[in-house]
């Protein structure tokens, strides 16, 4: 019986063995909208990564150059304003997405039963997204992503032993020149995309091998298609009806060409920076700075920690619960304030 | 001479180490090769003196700025000499200007503060501002740069 069974597995064909693996099982409580954000960044990376390529083909990494490339993108170039529109707007909600991601996986402890490897991956995917971020935004070349670039690659310059090291290998030497521009260029479109699909790859792989997290109240399952897929393809849908409505109704725009005589007058970072940013200039500075560190090394960590604290007896989900909350009321204080300075 | 320890398993993984030690030196020789090519050479830098101007042109009140092989310097005058300062604030990098009612340096980035001595009074910097060596020959005002 057995041996007829693994004959017939043998004899079936590719197609046939791709479709079983869709119909794989998954829990019912990924039906829950704040169960499946995992799946938003995946979408999202796919427009990014579409409309990341098209740019590419007008964008010129060259200090003298780079500005006018994306003035004239914008500007001139047809459809032009809407791809690099549509490429913005899908990082914002990028980092929107994730930190929803994060918050639920935080509040309900989704990194117990071996899943720290899980969260270890999704934390270098998020500061991946963060590096992303930051390179995009420097290679617009207008004055408020220069002095940007300027102070950004000056903090990677505060960490100790390995900051030094990193903060000349930015910039390719002790100023911003063309070499700077060239390497964040290099590693926005290149290095990190490269790194991004093998974290991407690795996440899931690790949540496909370590299984999803468990949920007492939901315990049935359904298989992954078509109900499952069909979820994910109205989800793409409803994300690029949001995205094409935003760019269109925030159309991107351009400040002043770089100016490295003249500091700019805002240099106010992208949303997802602002609470941090608001937060080295209130904070002495080694404070700030040490503060903003151990910040990303405690959260890179905190499944271990969390384990730690749950063997000796605490109820971690108040504990999470209390710190989700202090954190989440921080950053926005910290943002809001960032936004009406 | 005999075998004297005929276990496969203890075999496996003393070969299975060796290779990974191997592996491991290779490839981190490589990727310490490929770093070295990448990492920038900042030293080697000649020192080198650079007209300023006359005296009296660059005299007066507040500082006077010039951007010199890319160098950002702030020249006040003190006394009957010059000081030059790096125009590069200490905290985190950006350019601070000149503030003339209040008589000091202002970076816009962080709201650091220096006096006209350079010397970080307010905000995030941890220390007062660079300064450069300056040279008076006569009437000539020369300025000391490292330059590539």
């Amino acid at each position: 019986m057995e041996t007829t069974e693994t004959k017939a597995t043998e004899n079936k064909t590719f197609w046939q063995k791709t479709y079983d693996m869709a119909q794989e099982e998954i829990p019912d409580h990924l039906n829950r909208f704040s169960y499946c954000l995992g799946a938003t960044p995946l979408i999202l990376f796919v427009i990014l990564a579409v409309t990341g390529i098209l740019l590419t083909f007008y964008y010129i990494p060259f200090p003298g150059q780079a500005y006018n490339s994306i003035k004239t993108i914008t500007e001139e170039t047809y459809l032009g304003w809407f791809i690099r529109g549509v490429h913005q707007v899908t990082v914002n909600l990028m980092v929107l997405a994730l930190l929803l991601h994060i918050i639920r996986v935080f509040i309900t402890r989704a990194y117990r039963d071996g899943g720290g490897l899980k969260w270890l991956l999704g934390a270098g995917l998020f500061f991946t997204v963060l590096a992303f971020g930051f390179t995009g935004y420097s290679l617009v070349y207008d004055n408020v992503s220069y002095w940007g670039m300027t102070v950004v690659t000056d903090m990677i310059r505060q960490i100790p032993v390995v900051g030094e090291p990193i903060f000349l290998l930015l910039r390719g030497g002790e100023d911003i020149t063309e070499l700077t521009l060239l390497r964040l260029y290099d590693l926005h479109t290149k290095l990190l995309p490269l790194l991004i699909v093998l974290l991407i790859g690795a996440h899931i792989i690790a949540i496909r091998t370590l299984g999803f997290a468990k949920i007492t109240k939901h315990q049935g399952t359904h298989p992954f298609f078509p109900g499952h897929g069909l979820k994910m393809l109205a989800m793409t849908v409803m994300l690029l009806i949001v995205i094409v409505n935003l760019a269109a109704i925030f159309p991107p725009t351009m400040g002043e060409p770089a100016n490295p005589l003249v500091v700019a007058s805002d240099v106010s970072p992208p949303w997802y920076f602002s609470a941090i940013y608001r937060w080295i200039i209130i904070a002495p500075r080694e404070a700030g700075l040490f503060s903003v560190f151990a910040f990303f090394t405690l959260f890179t960590i905190y499944p271990y920690i969390d384990r730690g604290f749950s063997d000796r007896g605490a109820n971690m989900l108040r504990v999470n619960l209390a710190i989700g909350l202090i954190v989440a009321i921080f950053f926005a204080t910290m943002t809001i304030w960032e936004a009406l300075v | 001479m005999s075998v004297v320890n005929n276990n496969p398993e203890r075999r496996r993984f003393l070969s299975g180490a060796f290779m990974t030690l191997g592996l491991t030196l290779g490839l981190g020789a490589m990727g310490t090769r490929f770093m070295q090519f990448l990492m920038p050479d900042v030293t080697a830098k000649k020192s080198s003196e650079i007209l300023l101007g006359k005296a009296d042109e660059l005299s007066g009140d507040g500082a006077k700025f010039f951007d010199i092989a890319g160098k950002k310097v702030a020249l006040m005058q003190s006394g009957e000499g010059f000081t030059a300062y790096s125009r590069i604030c200490t905290n985190l990098g950006c350019l601070v200007s000149w503030d003339n009612a209040n008589d000091q340096f202002h970076c816009p980035c962080h709201n650091g503060i220096f006096d006209r001595n350079g010397k970080n009074i307010s905000g995030p910097p941890p220390r007062p501002l660079d300064q450069y060596e300056v040279v008076k020959r006569g009437k000539s005002v020369y300025i000391k740069l490292d330059v590539a």
